[in-house]
């Protein structure tokens, strides 16, 4: 069954310049890799979406060989003033901080130094970290606050075809200092292939992090990410996800609140539709006292649309005065739509505030009485309760520009259905 | 039948001494000791074929480890499977002998001198006071057409209906406690309502006299068929003393069509001493099947015993506009383990439920909420309603909450919500103020965070229950 989807050891020796112990890395964590194969519905955290399952279905062959990666011209963003980077199939190609001072940004190819074999269970990152051999790095001084926000186009080009990309991105932010990103995903090819990231971010003491992360284009993708956090004390890390493009996306996102007074915001709205999977998992660790963490998903699921939330709420002994929160909507539009929640809290200290909240059903019928009985269609009735109900999320942007941006991209998304 | 159930017991009195090994299987869990049983237990050929039939099966099951608490391996090949109940000479002479710990909690719970007899196993003479209030209710039940026996006397008696029913909720292919079980069960409680009969009292275990040496894997299956009503008590509040370590129940229910079922336990197994040493593994398998259209399913449950609980009172939603509800409050405190929870399958149409659970850690314990909603693709119209709060005591103990929501139909709603939190210290000092000193504090704001469960329970055990809330978490405030 996996038999197709083995790996030969050879694809390591294609990776340039590695020292011993990296090629022991790899090797290690490709063996770990071909043994499990891709993760299936009898491992927990994948109990809701069944990837090999996804993966035979779909894919007769999964190539990981270099693909080009040449892009001629990308239409920048023209609505607002940005910096930029470009990475092209998962590689870093060019940059652009000509709104920053220079000196105090640094970034460049990911070069992994720590060898340390953490990640077991994820097959997927075990794959991640035998071949991905791209990647950026960005690293921002101490005391350093950007001036504009940072735009990550993400772009796929039209050659991909079965293809699987892995890839290593890193962003360290200094002690006082703040980043805005913007993920942007821009497809090119019609065609299936996975895209499979691992990400770090580390934030230092008192660094703020703001991440707006849009792959709602419709596209054949198949989307895994691992981000590991680290909250240093009185840092706050906010991130607003929309994610309902790709048709297959799972993002595995860990916050680890390891200082103290660090505040960590998750906020996500998708439209998902026609035979589209998608899984946000978040596991927020409290392991230092005083922290807040608040987290808000919400789901609009369209015909076939399946959506999974698995969130986790861990508080560490130490952990008191952890004020933690956690809030799960879906819309479920079609009798064929499914979602699928876990909701989880693992608590260990007393003096703590933690709450979940987990709901899912069809829109409101009253709603949409009361808006037909004011002239309205019922289809458009149940658009505006839709846009409403996302658009929640949405508005929790501060700056306007950027909300309006979003904004335009999720509508294209809701008048579409 | 009661004075028969008396005088078998009064015979293993004088056998004991003169053949020991007739009363005994043997060691070990094999074919052997299931046939045993099986004979002892006067069984027809079918049952020993099921029970079999199980076994079998459990030879290529492994025990689930993928639940929170963690414990000792369990050699099965060590265990007695069936010993008849203790001779006089083997229990204790008197209360002096018994733990004083115990004795002090049955004065708390004001349980009467000949009943704390009972229930610390001391040699009672067979004459009970209960005895005579047992056999009037047998009269009352048998006019409306009840039957209410032990599972061994209606497998003989009744063997039309346990064969209709038994194993039809948990079949034997069913995970490994409840195969061990059907291969294994030595008794348990039969209840058959008949047709658009309403149970005229609350059924209890307390009244089936030899119900106290059930032994380790009792098994009980209640129908309530078309139109009918019953209530169940299962367990006492006052502790039980108990030789076994594992208990692996299973219980099922079927309800028929507007039949109504409602089930209630409490269970106060011996949690092990301080340091967490000794105490019950409670490993129990609960299943309602809502089998009928408007059929009703209710579990109640109050733990506050057992060194680790591990059981989830499911309720299967077949029947179009079933209900099922589950109510529980768990209470672990020193070195206690708690995984509960439920599962509410809906499967028929505008089927409802509603969850609320209560969980309460104190000392090193840990207490596990992990339920299932799962909605089916043609249970239109469902409704589900989960609340689980929990409270924390002191920061060497765990409260954690692990739900499950399955939604795949668009006309359906589902709920949940969970909190978790310490006890208020304003509340405590408006206690304290008005003269109630910390403990009874504690007590009292305990079991206005339980109000909405206790609520639940039959009056004489809300009472008793309540006073059991305040005794499980003595020594756990201050």
């Amino acid at each position: 069954m996996i038999e197709n989807f083995k790996i030969n050891s050879k694809e390591i020796d294609k990776i340039k310049k590695i020292s011993k112990t990296e090629r022991d890395f790899r090797i290690n964590n490709l063996n770990l890799f071909n043994e499990k194969g891709f993760p299936n519905k009898k491992q927990e955290d994948w109990k809701f979406s069944d990837l090999r399952e996804i993966v035979q279905k779909n894919f007769k062959k999964l190539d990981v060989n270099k693909v080009n990666s040449k892009v001629k011209k990308i239409n920048l963003i023209k609505d607002f003033h940005h910096n930029y980077i470009v990475i092209v199939n998962g590689e870093l190609k060019s940059s652009n901080f000509s709104f920053e001072d220079k000196n105090r940004v640094r970034i460049k190819n990911f070069k992994n130094d720590n060898f340390l074999q953490k990640n077991k269970e994820n097959s997927l990152v075990c794959l991640n970290h035998a071949l991905s051999d791209k990647g950026y790095d960005v690293e921002i001084e101490a005391n350093y606050k950007f001036k504009k926000a940072l735009i990550i186009y993400n772009l796929f080009t039209k050659d991909l075809k079965e293809n699987i990309l892995n890839s290593r991105n890193k962003i360290k932010i200094g002690e006082n200092s703040e980043l805005h990103t913007i993920d942007l995903v821009i497809n090119d090819s019609k065609y299936k292939f996975m895209n499979n990231v691992y990400e770090n971010i580390i934030l230092e003491n008192n660094a703020v992090y703001k991440n707006i992360c849009i792959q709602n284009d419709k596209n054949e993708g198949y989307f895994h990410k691992f981000s590991k956090s680290k909250l240093s004390s009185r840092s706050k890390y906010s991130a607003f996800i929309f994610p309902s493009g790709p048709k297959f996306n799972k993002l595995d996102l860990e916050f680890n609140l390891e200082g103290e007074d660090s505040e960590c915001i998750l906020q996500s709205a998708s439209f998902l539709n026609k035979n589209d999977h998608q899984e946000i998992k978040t596991k927020m660790n409290h392991i230092a006292p005083s922290c807040k963490s608040y987290q808000k998903v919400k789901n609009v699921l369209g015909s076939d649309g399946k959506g999974v939330y698995q969130g986790k709420i861990y508080v560490k002994d130490i952990a008191q005065k952890t004020n933690a929160y956690q809030l799960s909507k879906a819309l479920l539009l079609s009798d064929s739509s499914e979602f699928n929640s876990k909701p989880e809290l693992e608590i260990y200290a007393d003096d703590v505030k933690c709450s979940h909240g987990a709901t899912s059903g069809n829109v409101d019928e009253d709603s949409i009485y009361y808006l037909m009985s004011r002239g309205l269609s019922r289809k458009e009735s149940i658009k505006l309760l839709i846009d409403g109900f996302l658009n929640e999320v949405v508005d929790m942007i501060k700056s306007n520009s950027i909300k309006k941006f979003v904004k335009s991209k999720l509508e294209s998304q809701i008048h579409g259905y | 039948m009661k004075n028969q159930n008396v005088n078998t017991n009064q015979e293993y009195k004088y056998g004991f001494t003169t053949d020991i090994e007739n009363i005994r299987a043997p060691k070990g869990l094999n074919e052997n000791s299931i046939k045993f049983i099986s004979k002892i237990k006067k069984e027809p050929k079918w049952m020993l074929d099921w029970r079999l039939k199980a076994f079998n099966r459990l030879k290529n099951l492994k025990e689930p480890n993928w639940q929170k608490p963690k414990y000792p391996k369990i050699n099965y090949q060590d265990l007695y499977y069936y010993s008849a109940p203790k001779s006089a000479s083997e229990k204790p002479k008197s209360l002096d002998e018994v733990d004083p710990k115990l004795i002090e909690t049955y004065k708390k719970l004001g349980i009467p001198l000949q009943e704390q007899k009972r229930l610390s196993g001391v040699a009672v003479d067979a004459v009970f006071d209960s005895v005579s209030v047992a056999t009037t209710y047998k009269e009352e039940l048998t006019k409306k057409g009840i039957i209410f026996c032990s599972i061994s006397e209606a497998i003989r008696e009744h063997p039309d209906l346990v064969k209709k029913y038994l194993g039809s909720v948990i079949p034997i292919t069913d995970h490994y406690f409840a195969t061990l079980n059907s291969a294994v069960f030595t008794d348990g409680s039969f209840v058959y309502i008949p047709p658009k009969v309403k149970c005229p009292m609350e059924l209890s275990t307390y009244f089936r006299i030899n119900a106290s040496e059930t032994g380790q894997f009792e098994r009980t299956l209640i129908i309530a068929d078309k139109g009918s009503y019953v209530s169940y008590l299962e367990g006492c509040t006052a502790p039980m003393r108990d030789e076994n370590q594992l208990h692996a129940a299973n219980v099922e229910l079927v309800a028929l069509d507007d039949a109504e079922i409602k089930y209630s336990t409490v269970q106060n197994w011996y949690p092990g001493d301080k340091n967490g040493v000794g105490g019950i593994y409670n490993f129990v398998t609960k299943r309602g099947a809502c089998r009928g259209k408007n059929s009703k399913i209710s579990w109640t449950q109050v733990e506050t015993g057992s060194a680790i609980t591990w059981k989830y009172p499911s309720c299967i939603l077949q029947g179009d506009n079933s209900v099922g509800e589950f109510y529980s409050i768990a209470i672990t405190n020193n070195h206690q383990k708690a995984d509960t929870g439920t599962k509410m399958i809906h499967l028929g149409k505008n089927t409802k439920s509603k969850i609320i659970s209560k969980g309460i850690s104190a000392g090193k314990a840990d207490n596990t909420y992990r339920g299932l909603v799962d909605i089916g693709k043609k249970a239109l119209n469902s409704r589900n309603y989960t609340q689980c709060d929990s409270l924390l005591m002191g920061n060497k103990c765990g409260a954690h909450t692990v739900p499950y929501i399955k939604n795949k139909n668009s006309s359906s709603i589902v709920e949940h919500e969970a909190t978790t939190s310490k006890i208020n210290e304003e509340q405590l000092f408006y206690c304290n103020q008005r003269g109630l000193n910390q403990e009874e504090a504690v007590g009292l704001i305990v079991n206005g965070f339980c109000k909405e469960v206790l609520q639940q329970l039959p009056m004489e055990f809300a009472v008793e229950a309540q006073k059991l809330v305040g005794i499980s978490l003595e020594g756990s405030v201050g």
